[in-house]
């Protein structure tokens, strides 16, 4: 692949900077995406062997990922200490967070298991902010269609009304525990929130705080999580199987003690997947935004429990991912940065694409820049910039203001953002299908939930900036409340594994390897191999 | 690997590393086993990847962050655990409900902030290089938007919490200002009439005004 | 005991505060003397070989000396009776006991160095040590003995009892200082060194109680009296804090360099339970520790140091193969990242991550590289901080990694 090298394409960027020209495009979106997303241009989807989707479209990384055999047997959990709960929440994120607080705020007793440190999440990483429809100019109902749009009519629309909705209440909820959100001018009681508008919206309706809303938003809940008494928290337990009981409900979860290296039963009335995305999986070879747990877990413990999936071939690839430095390649330039007016601009020194447009659009035309040698080659890696110094000129001071992130990171790439644009290129940022469920965040299997980025149907083929976030405490302390509600129900009679078996003649009789075994819990860099880790030893089955 | 790699020593394994790698990349790249100690990975935002950094030919021990410290040769790096204290500062958010008890709250939570030694421990344990100590201080004060701003940016890392002598916990108490100030006083007006509108049922969201023909 | 010189724990002298019996039992010839040639005082602890008590084993007289050159009109000398580290006990016994011995040691001291300003810094959790204090410096306040002192001199001295903090850090020199200020026992940069800039800026010696209470005796009975006390090269008597795994553990007032198979076996009458010995920790448990090659070694400053340890403050905890060493470290490494003061974070830190580690190996749940990130931090930690708690607490750890390697690997085995 051809590209301008860097110090030609400098030139020409700094030659045009002001008035950068748009190229005008005959391409219909639908073209520009099947042509250049990688859901497309990547590795070909391919139908599922097994499992209740059986059929089913699926990225084959994915899908193969999906259709592993369990880490462990049933002789591994032998003798295990068993811990009995109402709620078992798996996922320290925002997800997990809102439904713990919500569950334990009815009374329940929760158990949160999380496979790194409370907080260690996508959540924490968020940086342009959360949508609600909260201006007068701004409704729940376009705030519906917009998403619904956005997501190219492939989302349920129940959840995304449902979404919509509970916009306000969210932030209001977010408020009372503590979070801060950034107004206009200094007026806190009776001021006016700032709003930003994200790509593909009709109107105003990103709330944030500075450009690090994650941050404020999980280190509220975190401190809220840490201080309740009715929730204990697990750090360093990854889930690596569910717990299913005698009528394949589920009935809790088997967690891995990194810490003390042993297994831990953890018995519940009811179990929240809330273990994110699938970032780290890389798929397509794609860099990723993520945080390093985002190995999709839960998504294939859910599916071989017989929990029902959706549009698992459709990701989002963020268009702006750090492309140069190598070292930072992947790491996120927020949306934000193009709701205040960045424009992004190719080798030529031109402008390709309407930057607020949804995200696959946008990542789509950056792609094609760079596939037909448009981009900008740096140290053997390409992109297109983006024009900070120009956002810097139009409104001086943004930096220290605003978008503090974005200098924190020009700094780190050693970049003077406001006389250097930064290279970009795609990055794989968010798994917009996932496990499908219910208002109340139920999935297809009795007693098991799931919510945040690991749900699906929300978002349909693609999300809008801001909803994330969104979906994650709406349908969290949703499926907290409801989930709640079974505090009094008594303990299935069994709690086992006994699910895996059924799943193993069915990788069996389909011609699939038992020896490839999931969920990763790691990314393979991570060299993290449990079964040497539990000294759980060789298997003779293999 | 290539000549240009550093070679330094993290946790007690012997690294080589391209020097524009930061010290957690470095580590996964030699084939330890990277489970802890590492959340956001290179946004620095998480705090989880805190680690104590010896360079080459330097006495000085300091506390930086592995994900964004690039490598360099000769250094020695030992990363430190999350620090949780026995005995956490405990408060219940939503029993303050009078904006006029926030600096009784305050000290009734964290009595200790007011005997600050000005040690400085906390400013020298602190990766972002937040000013911890002036913050406490400006809350010991009253202060309290001014100490909200000092910890705009903190990670809750908690290595002040484990340096402060006198167990303030100032992350902790800034984080308490911070969720006090927005809890008691964040009232946008547009948010509390788009609440009301839902609550009364004047708006609701229509489903069939989108055909879901696929795009 | 039969045949062992008794000097400061001589049992005729265990008065208690009472002035008028201790001064009836020859208490007071020693200040006397000093009075009578303040140099000769200098002259005679130089030549008595009397060293520091308190750990380090500096030599007294050189630390007067810093202090004499001093042109400066306010000089202070501070009794260091802190004594916090487990396994030390001798000070507060003293302090108890024999309160007077201390005072007298500490007047010859200001004496000797012309100094006008005497601190007895008692750790409050020795409330009796403490007490016996308060009342014992209250009748030297009012004593013709003082007055001559002061005559001496040629200034009017002040003597305080003043409480420390009970944190083990302020036993630190440095630490001593800022407290006695009314500060935070907070270790401070050096330099500027205590003789240099010490209590509110006046030059200052800080001295161990033991190191003090030796003085009253050194000068009554002359230089040649208390180095024939010791053994060998060795000079005076040791107080040795004696416990763990031994039958009869206490407080032994021994000559100088006696071995310590003969404390342990002799005095401390064997191993509990007839266990075989396994190793002592020294000085509070910031030493390289000794072990079965080391039973010979004669417990005096060079001997011990000969063995690449140290006696420091006579401390011998001692280990039998019933107990394990993980455990032991581990508990040792829960007292230093509770006594690190924080100010210095990495040293903070540093305890911290070593006690966690540690913990964790030692309840079964290590792995291959907890060892090595432990010897990492070994490697990372000396010096990091403004005073020697972590180098002390990184001694102690090497020096079992590298002699009782064998029982981390099998507490990290256990789980296999
Ligand atoms: C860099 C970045 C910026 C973003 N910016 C925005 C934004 O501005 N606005 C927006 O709306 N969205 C944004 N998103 C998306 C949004 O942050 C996430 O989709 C959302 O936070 C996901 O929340 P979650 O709780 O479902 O998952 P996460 O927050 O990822 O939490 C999942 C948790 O589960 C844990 N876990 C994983 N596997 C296991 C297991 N086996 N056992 C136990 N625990 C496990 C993880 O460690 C983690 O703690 C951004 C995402 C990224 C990566
Ligand atoms: C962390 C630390 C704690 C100490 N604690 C004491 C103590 O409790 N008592 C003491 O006499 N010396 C203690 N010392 C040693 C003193 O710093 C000092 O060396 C000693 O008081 C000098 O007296 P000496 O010369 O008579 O031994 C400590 C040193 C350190 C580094
Ligand atoms: S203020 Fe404390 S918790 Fe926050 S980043 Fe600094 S050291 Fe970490
Ligand atoms: S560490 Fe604690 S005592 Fe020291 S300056 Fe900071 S807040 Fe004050
Ligand atoms: S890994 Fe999150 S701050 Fe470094």
């Amino acid at each position: 692949m051809t590209a301008i090298p860097y110090a030609e394409a400098l030139d020409r960027y700094r030659a045009n900077a002001g008035g950068f020209p748009l190229r005008p495009d005959d391409a219909t979106i639908a073209e520009l995406i099947a042509a250049y997303h990688p859901d497309s241009t990547g590795g070909k989807a391919i139908p599922l062997k097994i499992g209740v989707n059986a059929g089913m479209l699926c990225q084959p990384q994915v899908a193969a990922l999906l259709q592993t055999n369990a880490l462990i047997e049933d002789v591994d959990i032998a003798g295990a200490e068993i811990l009995n709960t109402d709620i078992l929440v798996i996922g320290g994120g925002g997800a997990g967070a809102a439904a713990a607080l919500t569950a334990a705020g009815e009374g329940a007793r929760v158990i949160l298991a999380t496979k790194l440190l409370l907080g260690d999440s996508n959540t924490v990483m968020a940086e342009g902010g959360i949508q609600a429809a909260v201006g007068d100019d701004d409704s729940p109902q376009r705030h519906f269609e917009d998403t619904f749009k956005a997501g190219h009519r492939a989302a349920d629309k129940e959840l995304v009304a449902q979404l919509a909705l509970d916009g306000p209440d969210v932030i209001r909820w977010l408020i009372k525990l503590g979070m801060s959100f950034d107004v206009v001018g200094h007026r806190p009681f009776g001021g006016t929130l700032k709003r930003k508008t994200p790509g593909g919206a009709t109107a105003p309706r990103i709330l944030s705080y500075r450009d690090f809303t994650g941050l404020e938003m999980m280190r509220v809940l975190r401190e809220a999580v840490g201080l309740h008494r009715g929730i204990q928290v697990m750090d360093r337990s990854p889930a690596v199987e569910l717990l299913s009981d005698e009528r394949g409900g589920c009935a809790g979860a088997v967690v891995y003690s990194l810490e003390h290296h042993r297994f831990v039963l953890v018995r519940a009335r009811r179990t929240i997947l809330a273990t994110g995305g699938s970032g780290r999986l890389h798929l397509n070879g794609f860099p990723t935004s993520n945080h390093y747990g985002a190995t999709a877990d839960g998504l294939v413990l859910a599916y071989r429990m017989g929990a029902k999936l959706r549009e698992m071939d459709s990701f989002q690839y963020h268009p702006t991912g750090i492309a140069h430095p190598a070292h930072l390649a992947g790491g996120l330039v927020s949306e934000a940065a193009r709701s205040e007016g960045a424009k992004l601009v190719n080798g030529l020194g031109e402008r390709f694409i309407d930057e607020l447009k949804p995200r696959d659009v946008v990542a789509s035309a950056i792609l094609r820049e760079i596939q037909e040698g448009r981009g900008v080659s740096r140290d053997g890696q390409t992109g297109v910039f983006l024009d900070v110094p120009g956002l810097v000129a139009a409104k001086p001071g943004i930096l220290e203001t605003t978008l503090i992130s974005l200098a924190h990171l020009a700094k780190k790439c050693r970049i003077d953002p406001t006389a250097e644009p930064l290279l970009v290129t795609p990055t794989l940022h968010y798994q917009n299908g996932g496990v499908a469920i219910d208002t109340h965040g139920q999935s297809s299997v009795p007693g098991l939930f799931c919510v945040g980025e690991i749900s699906g149907g929300i978002h349909g083929r693609n999300r809008m900036m801001g909803n994330a976030l969104l979906d994650i405490i709406s349908f969290g302390r949703r499926a907290g409340a409801h989930a709640a509600e079974a505090r009094a129900e008594a303990y299935s009679s069994r709690a086992g594994i006994g699910h895996i078996h059924d799943w193993q003649r069915q990788l069996t009789l389909a011609d699939l390897p038992l020896d490839a075994r999931g969920p990763h819990v790691f990314p393979d860099y991570g060299n993290f191999d449990l079964v040497a880790d539990a000294g759980i030893g060789p298997r003779a089955a293999e | 690997m290539s000549d240009d790699n550093v070679s330094l020593v993290i946790d007690g394994r012997a690294v080589s590393a391209p020097p524009t790698a930061s010290i957690i990349q470095a580590f996964s790249l030699s084939g330890g086993a990277l489970v802890s100690n590492v959340g956001c990975m290179g946004q620095g935002v998480c705090g989880s990847c805190r680690c104590m950094v010896r360079r080459d030919g330097s006495r000085d021990v300091t506390m930086e962050l592995g994900c964004e410290t690039p490598v360099e040769a000769g250094m020695q790096v030992a990363f430190v655990s999350y620090f949780q204290p026995k005995r956490p500062h405990v408060y219940d958010l939503e029993a303050l409900t009078d904006s006029w008890q926030i600096l009784d709250a305050m000290d009734e939570t964290f009595p200790q902030a007011k005997s600050c030694r000005h040690c400085g421990g906390c400013d020298r344990a602190c990766p972002r290089g937040l000013d911890v100590q002036k913050g406490v201080e400006y809350a010991v004060l009253g202060d309290v938007q001014a100490a909200r701003e000092v910890f705009t940016e903190c990670i809750m890392c908690n290595l002040c919490t484990l340096a402060c002598p006198e167990r303030i916990r100032p992350n902790h108490l800034g984080l308490f200002i911070r969720r006090a100030l927005a809890a008691l006083t964040l009232r946008p007006q547009e948010l509390m009439r788009r609440l009301r509108q839902i609550e009364n049922g004047t708006l609701t969201v229509d489903t069939s005004t989108v055909d879901d023909t696929r795009s | 005991m039969t045949g062992i010189k008794q000097v400061l724990l001589d049992p005729a002298i265990q008065i208690g505060a009472d002035l008028t019996t201790w001064l009836s039992l020859g208490g007071g010839d020693g200040l006397k003397a000093a009075i009578a040639s303040p140099a000769g005082a200098l002259d005679t602890v130089r030549d008595s070989g009397l060293r520091g008590m308190g750990g380090a084993g500096f030599p007294t007289s050189r630390k007067w000396e810093m202090l004499i050159a001093s042109e400066a009109h306010d000089k202070a000398i501070v009794c260091n009776g802190n004594e916090d580290e487990p396994g030390t006990f001798k000070d507060r016994h003293l302090l108890e006991h024999t309160p007077h011995q201390v005072i007298e040691g500490g007047l010859i001291a200001a004496v000797a160095t012309g100094t006008n300003q005497l601190f007895f810094y008692i750790n409050p959790h020795h409330t009796k040590g403490l007490a016996a204090m308060r009342r014992a410096v209250e009748q030297w306040l009012v004593h013709d003995l003082l007055q001559a002192a002061q005559a001496a001199i040629g200034k009017s001295i002040k003597l305080a009892v003043v409480e420390s903090s009970g944190l083990y850090i302020g036993g630190e020199e440095t630490a001593v200082i800022s407290t006695i200020e009314g500060g935070f026992p907070f270790p401070r940069r050096k330099p500027p060194f205590p003789a240099q800039s010490g209590v509110f800026g006046a030059p200052t010696v800080i001295n161990n109680v033991e190191t003090l209470a030796n003085l009253p005796h050194i000068l009554a009975h002359g230089a040649a009296w208390h180095r024939a006390n010791g053994i060998g090269d060795a000079v005076g008597t040791k107080l040795y804090s004696l416990s763990g795994d031994v039958l009869r553990p206490g407080l032994y007032e021994l000559p100088m360099g006696s071995s310590l198979h003969d404390l342990v076996f002799v005095h401390g009458m064997g191993m509990l339970s007839g266990k075989e010995f396994k190793a002592v920790f020294t000085g509070g448990p910031s030493n390289t520790l000794l072990t079965k090659k080391d039973l010979d070694v004669a417990l005096d400053f060079d001997s011990v140091r000969a063995r690449n340890s140290r006696l420091g403050t006579g401390a011998m905890i001692v280990i039998s193969e019933g107990t394990s060493i993980v455990r032991k470290i581990s508990e040792y490494m829960d007292f230093f990242a509770n006594g690190s003061c924080g100010q210095c974070p990495p040293c903070k830190s540093g305890t911290y991550q070593l006690s966690r580690i540690l913990n964790r190996i030692d309840a079964g749940d290590g792995s291959d590289g907890d060892l090595a990130a432990l010897e990492n931090l070994c490697s990372i930690l000396p010096g990091c901080g403004r005073c020697a708690l972590i180098d002390g607490a990184v001694t102690v750890v090497e020096s079992s990694l590298s002699t009782f390697r064998n029982e981390y690997v099998s507490s990290i085995r256990r789980r296999d």
